[in-house]
Parts: C-alpha cells; structure tokens; sequence
C-alpha cells in the first residue's frame, strides 16, 4: 500500500475536517506509520499549549459608529409601494376615460355614464317640441288657469254677502233684546241697591249713636268725678294755706302787741327803757 | 478559543444578519456587540498590540455597517467579517512597515518583575505567582506568534483560536483550500520548533496544561 497523505490531508485530519473516506485511509496510514502519529502528538500538545494565550477582555463601544444616513431607500418602503400603486392606478383611469370620452351626469335622480359626446341627444330629445308651442301651451294654461280661479272667486264673494246678511239681520234682534233685557234689569238692581244701602246706613247710624252716646256718658261721668276730686283737693289746700296765713296773722299780732307794750312800757318807764335798748340791742 | 454555546448561536443568527442586510441599525449594533470581542482579540493575536488591534476592530465594524446591504448570503458572513479584519490588518500592517518609529507601548518589558503589565495586572486576589506564571507564559506565545510569517499567522489565528473551518479560512483569504491547509501544517511545525527550542516540553510545563 503505497498511499501517503500530503500537508494538507495530515492538517485536515488532525482538525477531523475529512471526509469518512479519507479519514479511515489516513488511520490506517497512521497505524503502519508510528512515526507520523507521533508527530500529530506533538501538534496535539502544540496545540494545548497554544489554547493557553487567552483572550483579551474588551468592552464594544456602545454605539454604533455610522455615518448617520440610513441606506435603506424610501422606495423599497412598504407604504410606499402600495401608495404609488394606488396613484398609478387612478392615473391611469384617468388616462383611459379621457381617451375614451367617458361622461357622467347626475340630474333628476337619473345617473348618466357614457362614451363620447352626448350633445347630439340632447338636441334630439328637444327637437320635438318647438318655442311657439310651448309658448301656446303656457298661453291657454294660463287663461284656463285665470277662468277657474275667478269663477271660484265670484261664487265664494257672492255665498259670503249672503251669509253676512243673514248673520247681521239674525244679530241685531238679538242685540236689541239683549240691550232691553239688560237696561231693565239694571232699573231694578239700582233700585234695590240703594234701598238696601239706605237701611244699612241707618242701622249703622243707630248703632253708632247708641255706641257713642253710651261712651258720652261714661266719659263725661269719669269727667264730673275727676273735676269734683280736683276740687275737693284745691279746697283742702286753700284751706291750709288760709290756716298758714291766719297763723301768721296770729303770731304777728302777737308780736306787735308785745312790741307796742314794750314801747308803752318804756314810754311809761323810760330809765328802764335804756336798760331795756340795751338790753334789746 | 473560547467561544461558548450562545456566542456560536448568536453568531449563527441568520435573522440578525438579515435585519442587519435591510439596513436596521439595531441588528447591526448588535452584531458589533457579539463579533467585537472576537475581532478585536484576532487583531491583538497578530498585531500583540492593543492599539491596533481597537484601530482595526472599528475599521472592521464601520465597514460592515457600510457593506453588509452588499453581502448575499448570511451563512458566509464569518468568511466575509472576518474577510474585512484581515484586510484592515494588513492595511495596518503597511503603515506599521512604513512608519518606522517605534512606540513606548511597544518595547516590551521582557520578563522583569517591575514590568507595566505587572503592574496593570487586575487579577490581584489570586495567587501572585500563579499569575507571573501565566503572563510570561502568554508573553512566551505570542511572541512565538509574531514569529510566524503573516501569512501563517492569519490562518494559525483562525483555526486555532477563532474556530474558523478551513473553507472559511480559505473563503476570507480568498485562497484555495489546501494553500490553508499547507500555511497551517507548516505554521504548526514551526510553533513546535519554537516551543523545543524554549524547552517547553510535556515535561517542563504539563503541571500548567
């Protein structure tokens, strides 16, 4: 068996990214050759020494660092499409009616669509009446018109003169009977009212009387006790003033004689009378 | 490698891609965020440069976002992402040759303890050592990485770290399958070279495997 793996298939094999096929032949390569799966040891301890580089810890920026301009173009935008689809479309409906003439019209409750001019239909559709006889047709409608309604009119004047006369012969006898009815009846109303009145006045007039004469004499009463009472009492203090006056009167005189017996008594004794000055003063 | 089960669905979301496609910018923001990590830890592998690696993930992503209305089937947009890394890649692997200067972030620290790594380190719970350990030994790897040629480098990165199958590979390079085939077999026995000759033996580290 003369098969021997190149670099390249030893490399493949030692990392196992060999096809099954071509994995087993290098097995068995190996297997007849010591010496190279030795040598694939020492890479296998290569290996393990080279995994004890760590990694470097690091903390990614955390922003993104753009250039502020999103690639993202509006015409790939959902919304987008869909509004230009929709604006293509009216567009070209657009197009399409201009081209095929389409008209539409809406008068009367009557929807009209169609293709091309519609001039000429109307102009067929009018064709069979002309202006004079429209004109002779609103003539006589007018005058039958004017007819009816002045036949109606004089009918309903003359049933109205008619009906008012009889309302107003019908309303004046009864408006002279019911004047007579009520001036009579006021005659007898009047009557009554002011001979009731005159005996109410007179009832009022005795009673008052009876009243005020009842009140005169209880007043007048009172009056003439009062006026006695005032009198007795100013009697009482002339009285005393006159007893007052007559005391007086009483002790003057006194005095006045037993002055005048004094002086006559000093005249009498007039060597007592200095002695008696003296004394006096 | 660590892409986990979600990571694989994401990255398998047809819908996502598609929205994507009509122009939504929430799908593609949502890309960047599941295919950032993964992009830019490719960029780091081959460049071993943070820089470059952030230069060439917002390159990769701002040209997505421009081109994916253009992508015609989804079930290649792995191919076709990882088709604009490697581009933006070597594009900045132009201006690195012809700029010559040479940046303070690139003069590695080498094996020293005073190192900016050491010190950038943010896994200060576990075990110091321990973490030496695995840092030199991540520096040890990508150094033997950036031995490759560039054109081993890209697919070495792909199948061993991305998971990338070789016709994808094949597919973001636009080359055959078996050219892939051929860069990764001898881009595998160079690491093994690389690793003898740093006395990297089961013997030396299989306590760390």
């Amino acid at each position: 068996m003369n098969y021997k793996p190149d670099e390249a298939t030893l490399v493949a094999y030692f990392y196992r990214e060999l096809e099954p096929a071509e994995y087993e032949k290098v097995e068995r390569y190996l297997a007849q050759n010591p010496e190279e799966r030795r040598r694939l040891g020492e890479w296998s301890f290569t290996n393990k020494v080279m995994a004890g580089l760590p990694d470097k810890e690091v903390i990614a920026p955390p922003i993104f660092l753009g250039d502020g301009v999103s690639h993202r173009s509006i015409w790939n935008e959902k919304y987008f499409r869909m509004t230009l689809g929709i604006a293509a479309s009216l567009l070209f409906l657009l197009v399409a009616s201009w081209m095929l003439g389409l008209s539409a019209s809406y008068s009367q409750g009557e929807l009209k669509i169609g293709f091309g001019s519609r001039e000429k239909t109307q102009i067929e559709s009018v064709s069979a009446l002309t202006e004079d006889r429209v004109n002779e047709m609103i003539q006589s409608s007018l005058v039958k018109n004017t007819d009816q309604v002045q036949g109606a009119w004089s009918e309903g004047r003359q049933s109205l003169e008619q009906s008012m006369q009889k309302n107003l012969v019908a309303n004046s006898a009864k408006v002279d009977r019911f004047v007579q009815s009520a001036s009579t009846a006021n005659q007898e109303q009047v009557r009554n009212f002011v001979s009731q009145m005159q005996n109410d006045n007179l009832k009022l007039m005795k009673e008052y009387m009876q009243l005020s004469a009842a009140g005169q004499k209880e007043y007048i009463g009172g009056l003439m006790v009062d006026f006695s009472k005032y009198l007795q009492e100013q009697r009482k203090q002339d009285l005393q003033l006159f007893q007052v006056r007559m005391n007086n009167i009483e002790e003057n005189t006194d005095q006045l004689k037993q002055e005048t017996s004094q002086i006559l008594t000093s005249l009498i004794n007039p060597g007592s009378t200095a002695g008696n000055n003296t004394r006096r003063n | 490698m660590s892409l986990t089960l979600p990571d694989i669905s994401t990255m398998h979301a047809d819908h996502l891609i598609a929205q994507a496609r009509e122009g939504d910018r929430n799908a593609q923001g949502k890309l960047m965020q599941v295919w950032y990590k993964r992009i830019y830890n490719f960029s780091y592998k081959f460049f071993y440069d943070h820089d470059l690696a952030m230069e060439v993930a917002q390159k990769t992503f701002i040209s997505m976002h421009r081109n994916i209305s253009n992508l015609q089937d989804s079930g290649r947009f792995r191919s076709w992402l990882y088709t604009i890394a490697v581009n933006s890649c070597r594009e900045e692997l132009r201006k690195k040759k012809n700029n010559r200067s040479v940046s303070l972030n690139e003069m590695r620290p080498g094996e020293k303890e005073e190192s900016y790594q050491w010190e950038a380190t943010g896994v200060r719970r576990e075990d110091p050592e321990k973490v030496l350990r695995q840092n030199e030994l991540s520096d040890l790897l990508q150094n033997c990485l950036m031995q490759l040629s560039e054109e081993q480098r890209e697919v070495v990165i792909m199948k061993e770290y991305e998971g990338l199958k070789f016709r994808e590979i094949a597919e973001a390079l636009n080359i055959s399958e078996n050219t892939v085939k051929s860069r990764m077999y001898y881009g595998l026995e160079a690491l093994k070279r690389m690793l003898e000759r740093k006395k990297i033996t089961k013997e030396t580290i299989g306590y760390e495997l």
